[in-house]
């Protein structure tokens, strides 16, 4: 199998410190890759940077498109970046309030990213609308409310639904539960982990709690003072953690 | 695909196609960083070959690592030294080295190929039972209708009441939810199965139903390797004892 995104020794400073440095892995189809470590271990910049969202300094970033087709990411033209991103990739933000438009209706928040990509149909858009707002869990009466009318649990299934509609391949997420109360977050994981099976997803999650982690991923990477410190599956680097970060963050973990 | 480093495991691979798993001289040391670096020999030099149709029962005191060597073998835990090979499902029956494997491969063969039950059961919030049973047959591709009728026909084995079929197990009895482990780890048929004291908190009758199903799964052709409290299970289900002990510590 062809790893959909490959990395190697990518770096992202700011001033010659902090950011990340030298990170280097592959993601296949349909894994699940969590990017775990304390605040300002660089894995939001790390994501960033592998979302294009901010240029990397050094290193490479390889994506095999759909076709085949392998892409130098770090080479691409803003055309071809801007495409990717409406019609392979989504992000979902830490805030949802970043990842959706206040000033439309949840239908449009939902619709709108089916338009970029061509859809012209007035009727399907709603229909489609209307779908993912069922499975994601929202009441579809209200598809003409607008985002700010519904609760931080339901925008973040709101921005979720905005990201998946035009069925994406790689879904980069920054902190999606966080800020969220624990029910809701619960109820957020279990329907993360139907989607990115069912719609056999690759997801890249930068988390910082270990639990989300363990119910969502794969494999991990834990991330310190901006370098890869571990990686592997999930259960193994949990379980029995090498590095002394990792044991002070497994261990860190108060039991329920 | 990636070509798979098999080196010198594949000739007794080739050489006995009932051949499943093949350990060499394991060892397990745990560097505890945070108290000072405390170094814990949990297992030394310990070989394992298992055969299909073979269940082998690990015997020894309470830290003789008989846990800590199913772990290892399901790459749950990384071997310190030592090799283990493990016959895959794709490529011809190729064995995979999984000491060095890719996290990638490890999943591979997990889905196909190693199956493992511990005591206890992680549960997932929200997710009832009836779905967490089917999964494994899911995620191998069975339909739908099939994987759920195939869980429904274990739970009801196991005398898990339908009742409870709809919900999430994490408010049930340490016994159920037991149980609802054991099905989900056997329901994929797996043909290599790790089982870490799948009996430890049954009463004697749901005991003897799943030291049956065991002995189904050697019948049907799967290599064991477990671990059994109670010596009327193992009686049950072993083909052959290995017997372990307590590493030296300093």
């Amino acid at each position: 199998m062809t790893p959909l995104l490959s990395a190697r020794a990518l770096s992202k400073q700011y001033g010659g410190r902090n950011g990340c440095r030298n990170v280097s892995f592959d993601l296949y189809p349909g894994e699940v890759l969590c990017i775990v470590g304390e605040s300002g271990s660089g894995k939001t910049t790390l994501l960033n940077t592998l979302a294009l969202k901010t240029a990397a300094d050094g290193g490479s970033l390889h994506y095999t498109a759909t076709h085949g087709e392998k892409l130098d990411l770090l080479a691409l033209s803003e055309p071809r970046r801007r495409l990717l991103m409406r019609t392979e990739w989504g992000f979902v933000q830490q805030n949802p309030r970043d990842g959706l438009r206040s000033g439309v209706s949840a239908g449009a928040n939902i619709g709108e990213p089916l338009m970029a990509v061509g859809a012209r149909h007035y009727g399907d858009i709603r229909q489609a609308a209307t779908q993912w707002m069922e499975r994601v869990e929202l009441d579809a009466s209200r598809i003409d409310e607008f985002p700010a009318a519904f609760s931080g649990g339901m925008q973040q299934r709101l921005q979720i639904a905005r990201n998946l509609v035009t069925a994406p391949r790689l879904v980069f997420m920054d902190e999606p539960t966080a800020g969220l109360d624990v029910s809701v977050q619960a109820r957020l994981l279990d329907l993360l982990r139907t989607l990115t099976s069912t719609l056999h997803l690759s997801v890249l999650i930068v988390t910082h709690d270990i639990g989300v982690a363990r119910l969502l991923a794969h494999r991990l990477m834990v991330m310190q003072g901006g370098e890869v410190v571990e990686a592997g599956l999930t259960d193994q680097v949990l379980d029995d953690p090498q590095h002394p970060y990792t044991q002070t963050l497994v261990s860190s973990v108060l039991p329920v | 695909m990636r070509s798979i480093e098999t080196g010198a495991h594949s000739q007794p691979f080739i050489d006995n196609r009932a051949l499943m798993l093949r350990a060499v001289d394991l060892g397990k040391t745990f560097t505890l960083h945070g108290q000072g670096g405390v170094r814990i020999e949990a297992l030394t030099g310990v070989s394992l070959d298992v055969e299909r149709g073979e269940c082998v029962v690990l015997v020894g005191p309470s830290g003789a690592g008989k846990s800590t060597l199913l772990r290892c073998l399901y790459g749950n835990y990384l071997a310190s030294r030592g090799s283990i090979a493990i016959r895959d499902a794709a490529n011809d029956g190729q064995p995979v080295s999984l000491t060095g494997a890719e996290p990638h491969d490890v999943l591979r063969l997990r889905r196909a190929v190693v199956g493992y039950v511990s005591q206890f059961l992680r549960v997932i919030p929200r997710v009832p039972t009836l779905t967490l049973v089917a999964e494994p047959l899911l995620s191998r591709g069975v339909a739908q209708d099939e994987a759920r009728a195939r869980a429904a026909a274990l739970l009801a084995r196991l005398n898990v009441p339908e009742r409870l079929w709809t919900l999430a197990p994490a408010t049930f009895s340490g016994g159920e939810q037991q149980r609802v482990n054991i099905a989900r780890g056997l329901i994929a048929e797996h043909p290599l199965l790790l089982l870490d004291e799948p009996t430890a908190s049954l009463d004697a009758e749901n005991r003897d139903v799943v030291a049956d199903l065991i002995v189904e799964a050697r019948e049907r052709g799967a290599a064991i390797v477990g671990i059994f409290h109670d010596e009327d299970t193992r009686h049950k289900v072993a083909t052959r004892r290995l017997e372990l002990r307590p590493p030296l510590r300093q």
